[in-house]
């Protein structure tokens, strides 16, 4: 599904936001640099405050970069050609409170042109697809967080954009709700948009994304998709039961073990002879062995290494100087 | 003698409305569709405000209850209800100006609304032109019962009051008609100003800035003079300036003549509506520029 | 980057051209409204001291001169109605300066200064002052609206009336009567002005004009009038060198004065009262007594008196 044309170029993008308090400024953005396929989904994962949104409204035009371009289809999102295929999350979206759902749709698919019927029908396939229909006439205000986000999903959905920008989908929301609109979020991916989304909420990227840019204090400080980060497998876990601590500390004499957490075993990733010996070990130490795995490291081990890694990269920077 | 600025101005305009064709001409018919809906929803909006409801019944109470002078003479009276009522008229549109207009943008900002309306394809020229034409129908429609509602009390006056001398309002209705269509158009070129300064600063701010805007916009003639009297190169030059930079807010002023029962020039408020309409879209233009550059 | 500089430039340049086409109408506004935008009009010397902070501050929020002015105005009439007389004319003139297009502003105030204050005033020279001040206000007022009937009268009346400058008053009741709006009444202020101070040939002249001023019933009041002074004035012409025509007249005058202020008891015919034969005095009809003296009121001696009682007045014997 993911096609080799570039949809979204971010190059050396950065931004520094001055103010009478910082006169040397923030660096919000540093040389920023990432591209979007046709049909990926795309996410950027980074702590509060390490730029995601700044990078979003940049390539969205709603700030200007001090140095760096992003462009969208080849274009500027300045065109208002570009702007008429992409659609966009703001974070903690908030739309006109004093209209109901219907309304907000009709107002924003009025913006794009479209004649009324063919509002109202997209008004009606948007409801539905983000399960408000029953909700329509409730005003915005009155909505639940949960509800406002879908409706605000929606408002970037009138255009059937090709590209859509999320920042922050999930954050806010209960867990049935995050759950909502992850699946959301996987009807769009399987319906062929391209998607650029960014969170600090890692459960969410890990089920949902492509490939994986983990930015940090404004820098993309890793990038790739989800084996890639994480890398190969480096060990085997055999589960246990019944490992008792005697036996246990035999099991751990043998030289292939790494370490035994409860009833876990660890192994490091040796030929399957020494599978086979610590197997027999296990047995021998009258244990039954419940499971065998090659587990990866999760997005939340990769993001702490990558940032830890960035860090020490900085503090050995610092010292050099 | 302003034939020459004219000129000038206008060859400038033309050329650079030429010149750019390309880039406006096939933006019109789409920017102007997309300007209406965000006036219409500023509306929408405005309406559905509790703020605003309030207000106009506030200020239509106060005109209903503008004939209390019943000691004075009739001629007295006529006066001060003409005069008050217009200056109500003046002062509720004004204090409305500055509060719809200051936080027309703002409050888009602030609320975070903006975002999902300018990653559409909406230019920030349309969305402030809307926003402005937005406030501006409010306005009018507000403005518009005001002044409906003092010529009622006026007829109220003429027929019903006894011993009431018949002849003192109906011949001047159209006059006290004309200075509050005048009173908008003041409204108006205020409003643009205040839209200007709102897209550079904060709320607080900009409301500060709208009372002193307006009170130099009615001090025109004054500052006119100051010009004219200035002794150095220096002050005639500041002062000028400023005349010409704030907005001529005495020019949309008949509120003197037609309390006075003077003669009205309809002549001179057709140009002075003509030169708002022109220093509101120098306004925007203005505005636009800064809003362009406005990070988000 | 340098694309958006272009095109705020592009702007820029758009803007100050449009604000270029506007000067040709602020200057033809400036015509049109000359007492708004003329730096020489009489108008806004208005300083807080004279007007109080309120209406001050109200003036000074810009284009609410006339507001404040009928705040004032306000004041004016408590004032006038039960406040203090003298204090009238620092708030009129405040009332003038903020709105010097509110004529009946102008007109109580040199009326309240010419007639009123003038009249409380204790001593002469107050009186010369206040009477001075009604005037230049006026004038002021004149000078301010040209174009008002009723300021031009007003100023007129007061020379004529208080001022003892009926030359001047004739000349501003006769720019009066150039007014579409002007009665007849003041066309014939205009003789009456002249005839005052016996100015025969400008009260000719005026007469005259009257006469051919209106067409209304009240001409043949002016032709009346033309009539009359004619004959004086050519009775006049023929007996002012003959000294004892001239005393003849005196005596005539005093006589005629005498009889018009004889008592009312001594009109003819008195159906109320009777007149004491003995002092002259009034007593009801039908007494017996004089109610005065106490004189009888029926002569004892026969002789008789005319019931009426006339009794000529000692003055006209004397002569
Ligand atoms: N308008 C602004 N002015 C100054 N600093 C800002 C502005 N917007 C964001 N920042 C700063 O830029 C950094 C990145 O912010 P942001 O992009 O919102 O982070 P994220 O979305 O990843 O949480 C933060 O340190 C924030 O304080
Ligand atoms: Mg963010």
């Amino acid at each position: 599904m993911v096609s080799d044309e570039i949809v979204l170029q971010i190059e050396g993008l950065s931004k520094i936001f001055r103010s009478l308090f910082a006169p040397t400024g923030v660096k919000a953005v540093d040389s920023l640099s990432l591209s979007v396929r046709r049909g990926e989904t795309y996410s950027i994962v980074g702590p509060n405050g390490s730029g995601k949104t700044t990078t979003l409204k940049i390539v969205l035009g709603l700030i200007f970069p001090t140095s760096g371009t992003a462009s969208i289809f080849g274009g500027n999102v300045a065109d208002v050609s570009v702007r008429e295929r992409i659609g966009f999350l703001p974070e903690d979206a908030y739309l006109y409170d004093v209209f109901t759902g219907e309304e907000l749709l009709d107002f924003y698919a009025g913006l794009f042109g479209y004649p009324a019927r063919r509002r109202k029908e997209l008004v009606d396939e948007l409801l539905s697809l983000v399960g408000m229909q029953a909700n329509r006439r409730v005003p915005f205000r009155e909505c639940s967080k949960g509800m406002r986000q879908r409706l605000a999903l929606a408002q970037a959905l009138v255009n059937d954009p090709e590209l859509l920008i999320l920042d922050e989908p999930t954050s806010g929301l209960d867990p049935a709700g995050r759950h909502q609109m992850t699946e959301l979020i996987f009807e769009l991916k399987r319906r062929g948009k391209t998607i650029l989304l960014c969170s600090h909420f890692l459960a969410e990227v890990e089920e949902v994304c492509d490939r994986v840019g983990i930015m940090y204090r404004g820098r993309l400080v890793a990038e790739g998709t989800l084996a890639e980060l994480a890398g190969a497998p480096t060990e085997i876990v055999i589960t246990t039961s019944g490992l008792a601590p005697e036996g246990a500390s035999r099991v751990g004499a043998h030289s292939a073990v790494l370490g035994i957490d409860g009833d876990a075993v660890r192994m490091g990733q040796e030929s399957s002879d020494e599978l086979w010996s610590v197997l027999d070990a296990i047995r021998e130490a009258g244990a039954r062995v419940g499971e065998v795995r090659r587990p990866r490291p999760s997005l939340q081990d990769v993001f702490v290494r990558a940032i830890r890694q960035d860090a020490g990269e900085q503090d050995v920077a610092e010292e050099v100087h | 003698m302003g034939n020459l600025p004219f000129a000038i101005g206008f060859v400038v305009v033309v050329a650079l409305l030429a010149v750019t064709h390309r880039l406006w001409v096939p933006a019109l018919g789409h920017g102007a569709a997309s300007t209406w809906r965000i006036a219409k929803i500023t509306v929408a909006e405005a309406r559905r405000r509790r703020v605003v409801q309030a207000v106009v019944v506030l200020v239509l109470l106060v005109l209903l209850f503008m004939n209390f002078f019943s000691y004075l003479n009739p001629r007295e009276q006529a006066r001060m209800i003409i005069s008050g009522g217009l200056s109500a008229i003046t002062v509720f549109g004004i204090l409305l100006a500055i509060f719809v207009a200051a936080f027309l943008i703002p409050q888009e900002l602030e609320n975070r609304t903006v975002y999902a309306v300018l990653s559409k394809p909406v230019r920030r020229f349309e969305f402030v032109l809307g926003k402005y034409l937005g406030a501006m129908i409010i306005l009018a429609v507000i403005m518009t019962i005001m002044t409906v509602v003092l010529v009622g009390v006026l007829l109220v006056q003429d027929h019903f009051v006894p011993d009431f001398d018949h002849s003192v309002f109906e011949p001047n209705l159209d006059n006290v008609i004309f200075a509050a269509v005048m009173s908008y158009f003041a409204v108006a070129v205020l409003a643009a100003y205040i839209v200007l300064i709102s897209t550079v600063s904060s709320t607080a701010m900009t409301v500060i800035a709208s009372f002193l805007i307006w009170a130099i916009g009615s001090l025109q003639s004054q500052i006119h003079d100051l010009a004219e009297a200035a002794e150095t190169v220096f002050q005639k030059w500041f002062f000028t300036m400023f005349y010409w930079i704030m907005p001529p807010l005495e020019n949309f002023d008949f509120r003197h003549e037609v309390s006075n029962f003077m003669h009205v020039s309809y002549r001179a408020g057709i140009n002075a509506a003509g030169e708002g309409v022109l220093y509101i879209i120098i306004v925007l233009i203005v505005a636009s520029i800064f809003f362009n550059d406005r990070q988000m | 980057m340098s694309d958006r500089r272009n095109r705020n430039l592009v702007l820029l340049l758009l803007a100050a051209g449009l604000l270029l086409m506007t000067v040709p109408l602020q200057e033809s506004i400036h015509e049109l409204r000359p007492h708004v935008f003329d730096p020489e009009r009489k108008t806004k010397r208005v300083s807080a001291i004279n007007i109080g902070p309120m209406p001050a501050v109200i003036a000074a929020l810009g284009g609410f001169r006339t507001v404040a002015a009928d705040v004032l105005w306000l004041r004016v009439e408590r004032d006038f109605h039960g406040g203090n007389w003298w204090e009238i004319p620092s708030l009129l003139d405040a009332v003038n300066q903020l709105d010097p297009h509110f004529l009946l502003a102008w007109e109580v105030h040199g009326w309240h200064l010419a007639y009123n204050l003038h009249a409380e005033s204790e001593t002469l020279v107050d009186r010369r002052h206040y009477l001075g001040r009604g005037i230049a206000v006026l004038e002021d007022a004149v000078e301010a609206n040209p174009d008002s009937w009723e300021l031009t009268k007003e100023l007129a009346w007061t020379l004529y009336d208080r001022g003892r400058e009926p030359w001047r008053a004739a000349e501003y009741f006769r720019r009066a009567d150039e007014f579409p709006e002007s009665k007849s009444y003041v066309t014939r202020m205009i003789y009456r002005c002249y005839e005052g101070v016996l100015d025969i040939p400008n009260l000719m002249e005026a007469l005259e004009y009257a006469r051919n001023r209106h067409t209304d019933p009240n001409v043949a009041d002016d032709v009346q009038h033309q009539v009359i002074v004619n004959d004086n004035y050519n009775w006049w012409l023929q007996h002012k060198d003959d000294p004892l025509e001239h005393r003849r007249q005196i005596v005539k005058e005093n006589t005629a004065r005498a009889q018009r202020s004889r008592p009312f008891y001594l009109y003819p015919d008195n159906p109320h009262w009777d007149v004491c034969p003995h002092c002259g005095l009034p007593s009801p009809k039908g007494s017996e007594f004089c109610s005065t003296y106490g004189h009888p009121m029926k002569p004892s001696s026969g002789s008789s008196r005319s019931p009426g009682g006339s009794r000529p007045p000692a003055e006209a014997t004397s002569i």
